[in-house]
């Protein structure tokens, strides 16, 4: 193996996160992400999959362990946070667009807010990203006259925008109506084609198998396999994944 | 939108050259009409019977002619007293409207802040305005506080109607905060933005947008509690009516008067808002 490809942007250790009410989210959880992977993330409900990358994107605090990103320790301090959002795009299951602007306004905001770019240096990025992604046609209307599917690539989009080194997917596609399920995923496929760092909680197994390049699976905030995609898919390793995997090919 | 308008605009001619040729029929919703009509000249007969009544048993000499010109005097050429008094009440309420806006906003995100102490501060602030009458709130502030910083009586005026009227829009700026959903601020916070960016750019946009109604009845409140200004020697709308009345015995005339500027200032506002609140819903609909 080259240097290049081993080379570790996240490193994840022995993290825990309980919520109050005592609800035990992560539980002594450790891995980490070399550049350029896509980590597949499944599991049953309430595993601590999306709680993972709320943790890594410092929506949530961790109680225990350490988040290390692209060499910034997620602790305290309110500037590597920040810093580490920037690096990291975070696409939701909801979209989470701002409704009260157009589609080249939410791609703008951050560019030119947390970048300090000017409004013509961000129009040109925007209007890159959306021809990326599909969408020019649709600069100038509001998230309420769109389709989900075109909702969460602009979504994608602005994310892009802030041109992070890693992006994190939240059941991006789980929210949508099967037929605009594709076109989300062909966008998410073209980024890991460019060898953006990715990390997908997923059903889409066919995404996974197609386009992940390592499987984990969790449950009860703990990781119990990890597998490359098309092992993990043909034969889990352990009980429990068995079980997982026969229930969502079915 | 000009075309669809035009085309609107035929609809609407064709429909009335269609009704003008249709005759008369007793249809269900023709029936409506005429039981509504009825019903409302009904409604009429009976108020203006029951005014005259009561109007009629005052034993009160009626002088309607001698208002007009208190609302303009005709060889001056100038507002008459009433209305130079409306000028006041106008330029108290909104210079107040404004900075109720700024102490309502600062309450409202002190509230939701995560410093114990700005709640506490927001909190007690709330509590001591909400639970005491506004009257004395304005004795308090015009014949304690205002000695001590040299404030005249209109100063004291707007600081008290303000502090007054701050109080309830921070309930009204702070419920709409948090209706706005979670993932909003998420999304915000996922991009990088910082706190302040996070409510200037994304969050207080929407809530504007959504407390809009119930901060326009507090506006209209406020013009009406500002006729309390006058117990402390402010000219405004109420103070020039007491004076007129002093002088002319004209009680009810002027009176109904005033109360009819309120009812037309307070309706003007109300039609201002109903107009921006159909914009804005044509703008992202």
């Amino acid at each position: 193996m080259t240097e290049y490809k081993t080379e570790e942007i996240i490193s994840i250790t022995r993290i825990c996160k309980t919520f109050p009410g005592g609800i035990v989210a992560l539980d002594d959880f450790s891995t980490s992400v070399s550049k350029g992977e896509v980590l597949v993330i499944v599991g049953p409900s309430g595993s601590g999959k999306s709680t993972l990358l709320r943790c890594i994107n410092g929506l949530e605090e961790i109680d225990g362990g350490s988040i290390v990103i692209d060499g910034i320790p997620l602790d305290g301090h309110r500037r590597n946070r920040k810093e580490i959002r920037t690096e990291v795009g975070m696409v939701f299951q909801s979209f989470n667009l701002f409704p009260h602007m157009t589609v080249r306004e939410n791609i703008n905001l951050a560019q030119r807010h947390v970048r300090s770019k000017s409004l013509k240096d961000s129009e040109i990025t925007t209007l890159e990203l959306l021809r990326k992604v599909n969408l020019l046609d649709k600069a100038d209307k509001y998230p309420n006259h769109l389709s989900g599917g075109q909702q969460q690539r602009v979504a994608i989009a602005r994310a892009l925008a802030m041109q992070p080194k890693i992006m994190m997917f939240d059941e991006a596609t789980s929210a949508l109506d099967p037929e605009m399920v594709g076109e989300v995923l062909a966008v998410m496929k073209v980024l890991a084609e460019e060898g953006m760092t990715m990390l997908v909680v997923t059903h889409e197994m066919g995404f996974a198998r197609e386009v992940g390049s390592r499987v984990i699976f969790m449950e009860g905030g703990r990781l119990v396999e990890e597998a490359l995609p098309l092992d993990f898919f043909q034969e889990p390793s352990t009980e429990r994944a068995k079980e997982f995997v026969s229930k969502i090919l079915k | 939108m000009n075309w669809r308008g035009r085309c609107s605009n035929l609809y609407t001619m064709a429909l009335s050259e269609e009704i003008k040729k249709r005759p008369f029929r007793f249809t269900r919703k023709n029936r409506e009409r005429i039981k509504d009509l009825f019903l409302l000249g009904l409604l009429g007969l009976i108020l203006f019977m029951g005014i005259r009544e009561g109007a009629l048993n005052l034993r009160y000499q009626w002088h309607w002619g001698r208002v007009l010109r208190h609302l303009y005097d005709p060889r001056l050429k100038t507002p008459g007293l009433l209305l130079q008094g409306l000028g006041v009440t106008l330029e108290i309420s909104f210079l107040s409207l404004g900075l109720s806006f700024a102490f309502g906003l600062l309450t409202a995100l002190f509230r939701l802040s995560s410093s114990r102490f700005a709640r506490f501060l927001a909190r007690s602030y709330l509590e001591a305005i909400r639970n005491t009458p506004l009257l004395i709130q304005l004795f308090f502030i015009y014949f304690v506080v205002a000695p001590i910083f040299n404030m005249n009586a209109f100063f004291s005026a707007l600081l008290a109607l303000s502090l007054f009227e701050g109080a309830y829009a921070s309930e009204i700026i702070r419920s709409g905060i948090i209706s706005i959903p979670r993932g909003q601020w998420e999304a915000a916070y996922s991009l990088g933005l910082s706190s302040y960016r996070t409510y200037r750019h994304v969050v207080l946009p929407q809530t504007l947008r959504q407390i809009l109604p119930p901060l326009s009845s507090q506006a209209i409140s406020l013009i009406k509690d500002s006729a309390l200004v006058s117990t402390i020697a402010i000219y405004d709308l109420t103070m020039r009516a007491q004076a007129i009345i002093a002088e002319t015995f004209l009680t009810f005339e002027i009176w109904f008067t005033v109360a009819g500027i309120y009812l037309v200032i307070n309706l003007f506002i109300s039609f201002l808002v109903h107009l921006m609140e159909r914009k804005i819903k044509r703008a992202y609909r």
